[in-house]
Formats: C-alpha cells, structure tokens, sequence
C-alpha cells in the first residue's frame, strides 16, 4: 500500500498546485474588497469556456485564445465590481456576498444555455505523455501545471514584494482608509483587483478543463476547492491559500486511496468543518472572524 | 479680513436619514491655524470627513482657492490639496516608518526623498525608528507617523483630527510644538481639537460647533471661558 505513497503525493501536489492557483486569485479579490466572491467559481469556468470557444469556436491557436480570454474574465471581473457591486458598496456586508452568488449562478445559467448537455475534453495544447522515476509516474499535465502555477507565483511574489505597485496594493490591503487619505482611488484598485483575481482564475479554470471535464458545473467543485484550501491555509493570507491550496490536494488524494473514493468528493466540504471547528483561522490566518 | 482661501457655505451632511450638519459656514484664510471645537457627538469629525468627501454633503459649497470641491470622491479631493490626518490615524499597520510616509507622496508626486529629510527634520524620534513596523509603535509616534504621511502629501490644507487624542501628556506637548512649526511655515490648518488649553496655545482662530452648525469663531486670544461655556452648556 505505502509504495504507492510517492505517486500520491506526486499527483495531490499537481492538483494542489491548481487549488493554490484558484485559492489565491480568490484571495486577491476577498484582501481588496473583504467579499468573498461566491460567483468567482463560476467565473473560473467561464474562462475555461473562453478558451474553448476562441480555440475550436473561431479556429484561433491556442495562446491567442488563452490571451483573450484572460483578457475577456479580466473585463468580467473588473465590470462586475464597478457596475454590480460599487453600487450597493455602503450597504450590508451579506449583499454583497447575495450579489456575488448571484452573478455566479447568471453566469452558470448562461453557460447551460449552450452547454448545458454535453461535456467537453478540451485538446491539450501539448502532448500528454508520462515519464517513469522508478515506479512513480509524472504526467506532462503535471510538470505543466505545476510549471506554470510555480512561475505564476513567482511573478506575483515579485510583484507585490518587490514593485513600488506591490507596495501600494499592500497598503491598500491593510487599510483601506488610509488608502483614501493618500489619495488613492480606493473603488477604482477595487476592480482593479477584481478584474485580476478573476483573470488569474480563469488560468487556473484553462487548466483545470485539461484534466477534467468541462461542464456548466465546474464553477461549484471550483469554488468548493478553492474555498477549502483559503480557510485551511488561512482566510485571507496570500501564502495561506497557496500552502492551503497544495495540503487539500495531497489530502484529497491521500483519503481518496487510503479510505474511500468518495473522499475525492467531500475533502473539500470536510476540511472547511473541520478547520473551523478547530482552528478556525486556518495554518497562517490572523483574524478568526470571516467577514461575509 | 483678507480673502478666504477655504469657504464653506450651508454645508449639511450626515448618515442615512440622520443630519449630522444642518448648515454649517466657515472661512479659512491661507496660512491660517483654525481650531474647530465642540462637545462629543457635536459633528467635528464629520465636517472634517466632509471636507476631505469621505462623507457626501448633502448641500451646500466648499471652495478652496476658488474652485468647488462639494460631492467629488475623496481621491479628487485629495488631488486639490486637502489632506486629512483622521481621529483614527488610519495607518499602513504591517509597514515600516518609512514605507508609510514614503506612501504619502505616492500619488501626489515630488521628490520623496527631499520630502523625507524634511519630516525627518521635524520628528527626529522618527528617523530614528524609520524601519520600525507601526503597529508596534505607542499612540504618540503613531500620530507623528500620521501628521507626517499627510506632509509627505504636501497639503494646501490640513486637517488634523484630534491630534493629542488618548496620547500622554508628554505626547501633547510635542504634539502642540509640531503644529506650531507647522503654522510657521505657514501650513492652512483646521484641527479639531479636545484639548482646550492646546487649541488656544497654537491656532489663530476658535469655532465652537454645535447642533450641526458654527455657534462661535473668535480669536484665540479671547475669552476662555465663554467658549467653554458655547461647547458644553
Ligand atoms: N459612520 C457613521 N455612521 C453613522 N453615524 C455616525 C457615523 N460617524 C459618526 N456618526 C454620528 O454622528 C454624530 C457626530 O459624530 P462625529 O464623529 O462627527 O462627532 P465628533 O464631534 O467628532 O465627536 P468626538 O469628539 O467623539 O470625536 C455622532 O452622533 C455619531 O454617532
Ligand atoms: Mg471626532
């Protein structure tokens, strides 16, 4: 039993590293607006859809469909803060949560229109293969994904520690008021952040679709996921949702095998009750209370 | 009386349904140090949050050098010069001394470093501490850390939200010595101010708000205690 241990881990770290991925675009967007995004889910599979469409739809090569997709659920974020969530921002915390679900459910329906009755296997834009290291396999969907999410990652790390912009976006993090009293547009940053989050989602959602299938309900599984690994890793914390993110998938496959399949399911219903009950502010969180 | 350089007319603002200020009128003359007194709840700070837009006014103008600011978001009212150093500091937490002043002139540009050395100039225990994470700081360098974000912004005017609030007396005096460098620099002020004993020690001028509009303004070599009296009887 245990000599399959390596190839478990192996292949919870690859999904892992996707959960980090929407983990954290989720984090981006709850740190700026302290609102959790209950439609970014949704959101993430849109952009799975966007590919899709631009690809085989319109015949585009795949990075061009990538580019203007992420371009695309960029705009849909962005527009979904100023137009939809700006307005009622003064109102109570729990609107702005309704609202958001809301917009995920549209965006849900809208997909069933067209989609609702087939299940699509999006090419990969590269061969899958599988490369043996003893009796341990390694897919190229794993060293892609995980390639990508690491250097993602980076890039971010970069961005928010070492660019006078990180700096700004941080302080915005930390207060918003004192923000303002600097004088920057703090409603503005708002979709700004929103229309990052959702963009770095929806790479996270083009992965996704590469290793299972795409459907109109990827968003709820996606939002389940990536909901889990924010509150083991800590709502709100930006390392947090990535450490989070890679545990949920080691665990997810660890119970999976070791348990029962139907693990695979529920991990992700399981860790937020747990965690809660007993460490309610997650490995790295500071603030126990989720503001909704 | 020269020209006014801030003018506030019929200004009425407040929270929901609730009126806050019911027409509030005040003049500032540039390089002038205004003190704004008034009991707890009398709507100091909600003029000041109106003058800087983070409260909406309801009607009325507010003018600074001629140009109409009333109903523009803070940021663009940031952007004419009106910088506010709030009652809650609202500071960078996480961030060192430097990083949070250095955030002040973030958006309205000029020589930072030059910026710098000068606030160092003014709060040497600031300088001192340049690396120092704020949050671990007491409420007095906190408040100096305030006062010099909002210089870093280079102000046309500032406004100081009870600046010796909650701080030790010794605090307050450095706090009275800061704002009175300030003033000879010629830096237009309004601060609100608690501290009777401090308001008449460094500003030009005393207003007693109360019921949402400005009962009293008198120099501040006047009667103390008849301003007492407006604020609290
Ligand atoms: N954000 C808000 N929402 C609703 N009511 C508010 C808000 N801020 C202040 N108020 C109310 O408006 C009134 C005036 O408050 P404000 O803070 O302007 O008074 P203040 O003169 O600054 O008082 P203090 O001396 O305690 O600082 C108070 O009754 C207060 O409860
Ligand atoms: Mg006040």
């Amino acid at each position: 039993m245990l000599t399959l241990l390596p190839q478990l881990l192996i292949s919870g770290i690859s999904t892992g590293m996707l959960y980090a991925l929407i983990a954290l675009s989720m984090t981006v967007v709850y740190r700026a607006t302290t609102v959790v995004n209950f439609g970014h889910g949704d959101m993430v599979a849109a952009g799975a859809y966007a590919v899709f469409v631009f690809g085989l739809g319109f015949g585009l090569p795949f990075l061009v469909a990538l580019a203007l997709a992420i371009v695309l659920l960029f705009a849909v974020g962005f527009a979904t803060q100023r137009l939809l969530l700006q307005p009622i921002v003064g109102g109570p915390h729990l609107s702005l949560a309704m609202m958001a679900l809301a917009i995920g459910y549209t965006l849900r329906g809208v997909l069933r229109l067209e989609w609702g009755n087939e299940t699509i296997n999006p090419q990969r834009p590269y061969l899958q293969d599988a490369y043996m290291f003893g009796n341990v396999v390694i897919t190229t969907d794993d060293v892609v994904i995980c390639g990508i999410v690491l250097l993602l990652l980076v890039v971010l790390f970069l961005l928010f520690q070492a660019t006078p912009l990180g700096k700004v976006i941080q302080a915005t993090f930390q207060s918003q008021r004192g923000a303002a009293l600097v004088g920057i547009n703090v409603p503005l940053f708002h979709a700004f952040m929103w229309g990052g989050g959702t963009a770095l989602g929806a790479i996270g959602g083009v992965m996704l679709s590469m290793i299972a299938p795409l459907t109109p309900d990827l968003g709820q599984w996606t939002l389940v996921q990536g909901f889990a690994a924010m509150t083991l890793g800590g709502f709100g914390s930006l390392g947090g949702a990535v450490v989070g993110g890679i545990l949920l998938g080691i665990i997810q496959k660890l119970l999976g095998f070791y348990l029962n399949t139907v693990f695979i399911e529920i991990t992700g219903y399981l860790v937020p009750i747990v965690v809660l009950l007993l460490r309610p502010q997650g490995l790295f969180g500071r603030r126990a209370a989720v503001r909704v | 009386m020269p020209d006014a350089f801030l003018t506030v007319r019929g200004i009425e603002a407040g929270y929901g349904g609730r009126q806050i200020l019911s027409g509030v009128d005040l003049d500032v003359v540039a390089g002038e140090a205004v003190a704004l007194l008034g009991a707890n709840g009398s709507g100091k700070s909600t003029l000041l949050n109106t003058l800087s837009g983070f409260v909406r006014s309801r009607r009325g103008s507010i003018r600074l050098g001629g140009e109409e600011l009333a109903g523009l978001s803070p940021h663009r009212i940031f952007r004419h010069g009106i910088v506010q150093v709030s009652q809650a500091r609202d500071l960078f937490p996480e961030m060192s001394v430097e990083e949070n002043l250095r955030l002040g002139a973030w958006t309205r540009g000029g020589d930072a470093t030059r910026l710098l050395q000068s606030v160092y100039a003014s709060f040497p225990r600031l300088a001192e501490r340049r690396t120092q994470t704020v949050q671990l700081m007491s409420g007095g360098e906190q408040q100096m850390v305030a006062i010099g974000r909002a210089l870093m912004s280079q102000p046309r005017l500032l406004l100081l939200d009870e600046p010796s609030g909650g701080l030790a007396p010794a605090f307050v005096s450095e706090i009275a010595s800061i704002v009175t460098s300030l003033k000879r620099r010629h830096v237009t002020m309004v601060m609100v101010e608690q501290n009777l004993r401090l308001a008449l020690a460094v500003a030009d001028r005393i207003v007693v708000l109360r019921d949402g509009v400005v009962v009293q303004q008198q120099s501040a070599g006047g009667d103390e205690e008849q301003i007492v009296r407006q604020i609290y009887l």
